[in-house]
């Protein structure tokens, strides 16, 4: 979506600021209708600016913006507000969530869906909602939305519906499978499957084993290129 | 690193100046170029003013060990200083965040800089930001109070969060820097996020 554009009061989040000369913001935008966007926010760093307290993430914001470059200039910053600020352990939390976005989406790839998961997941957040059901969702929602969608309902090589008490290993872009030696992928339980499938994480082996799995999707569709957010976060609870 | 210049020449200690410059913040190409040819054409004692200066502090400025702060000594002034109160420890995010307090003249305790905030998406963590060392800082006895003064951003916050987890852990009274408008504040010109932020701290006032 090169070409020069004009864009008015889009649905945005900031995921990351980056200090780019004296007085100046680049702002990791990731927006409803025009996906992840870097923006120049000139002067926003001076005393006096208007953004300042604007552009601030895990806030609902309505940005406008112009240009024809790869980085485009901010216009105009509108605080939309209704969602708290998020506060201590989940602002870490939050951090992932960017990171994931930030990592995994190529810039300028609208996802609507993706976009209303987010929001949604910072609102449970803010308001104080278990987290783990809350990551879960915006994981399954960021693989299914890059294309990379879970298969969790059959078995991917039978095609035979996953059983509740059956055992399986997931395989990295095929799917479940009925338990065969597989070496060090983690094994599964059926229900797992079937829990994940319908968004329910009541059951703590359910939680358990679906974050082992996301964690394994994720690190494969990332190639290798490591999550700060996660060891920063570990590394406090560790203190 | 030699760089062949337009007319088929060398000249590798000015390119290597010129590539030197650009170490500093919002220094492109162009102004390291500029900079340069003043110092080398207009201001010779200049630089070798500036070329004293940076060797000189490198060679002796290190880390106070009580304030982490920049320091000729082991220990700085103001950390020795009988004047103030060892009672309170105030952390800042940079060396200019604890400038700024000190124009205040409302604070005479002592000071932690931390060179730095948590910043996830950096990959900076407790690690990065030693806070080991501060632990120990503020558990010498003598502290009863520290006070939080890391910057009112999603970073800043953050850091705040978990300092005072850390601290109140270890016996220590932890209280945080207030937020809202600003002294002479007009609502109709403060923004949103201000204004909502304050409304949600709002304090009994009588």
């Amino acid at each position: 979506m090169s070409g020069k554009q004009r864009i008015d009061a889009e649905p945005a989040y900031v995921l990351h600021l980056h200090p780019y000369s004296e007085t100046s913001l680049v702002v990791d935008v990731f927006s409803r209708c025009h996906g992840r966007v870097p923006l120049l926010a000139r002067g926003a760093r001076r005393p006096r600016s208007a953004m300042r307290g604007t552009l601030m993430a895990f806030q609902p914001l309505e940005l406008g913006w112009f240009g024809s470059g790869e980085v485009k200039t901010l216009a105009k910053a509108e605080w939309m507000g209704g969602v708290p600020l998020l506060t201590g352990r989940c602002l870490l939390l939050g951090y992932y969530l960017n990171e994931l976005l930030m990592k995994m989406l190529p810039r300028e790839d609208a996802h609507p869906a993706l976009y209303d998961a987010y929001g949604e997941a910072l609102m449970a957040l803010a308001q104080g909602s278990a987290d783990a059901p809350e990551l879960r969702r915006f994981e399954k929602t960021l693989l299914k939305e890059l294309g990379y969608g879970l298969t969790l309902d059959v078995d991917a090589d039978s095609g035979a519906p996953i059983a509740t008490e059956a055992q399986y290993c997931y395989l990295v872009e095929r799917g479940p499978v009925a338990k065969v030696d597989a070496g060090d992928t983690p094994m599964l339980s059926g229900k797992t499957l079937l829990d994940m499938a319908a968004d329910d994480y009541t059951d703590p082996r359910t939680r358990q084993q679906s974050k082992q799995l996301m964690r394994q999707l994720i690190a494969h569709h990332m190639g290798g290129k490591p999550l700060h957010s996660r060891r920063v976060f570990v590394e406090l609870q560790e203190l | 690193m030699t760089r062949v210049t337009r007319r088929g020449e060398s000249s590798s200690s000015l390119d290597e100046l010129i590539e030197a410059l650009r170490c500093l913040p919002g220094v492109g190409p162009k102004s390291a170029q500029r900079m340069a040819y003043h110092l080398l054409q207009r201001d010779r004692r200049g630089a070798e003013r500036l070329a004293h200066g940076l060797e000189t502090a490198l060679q002796r400025l290190r880390h106070c060990t009580r304030c982490n702060n920049f320091s000729e000594a082991d220990v700085c002034d103001r950390c020795t200083s009988q004047r103030r109160d060892p009672t309170l420890l105030c952390i800042v995010e940079m060396p200019v965040d604890a400038i700024s307090m000190e124009q205040t003249h409302a604070f005479n305790g002592l000071y932690y800089v931390l060179m730095g905030r948590l910043s996830p998406l950096d990959g900076i963590g407790p690690k990065e930001l030693a806070f080991e060392r501060l632990f120990a800082r503020a558990a010498d006895g003598v502290v009863k109070e520290v006070i939080l003064a890391t910057n009112f951003t999603n970073e800043g916050e953050a850091t705040a969060h978990y300092l005072s987890e850390l601290l109140h852990a270890r016996g220590l009274k932890v209280s945080r820097i207030a937020r809202g408008l600003p002294v002479g504040g007009e609502l109709e010109f403060t923004d949103a996020a201000t204004v909502a932020q304050a409304f949600l701290d709002r304090r009994d006032f009588t």
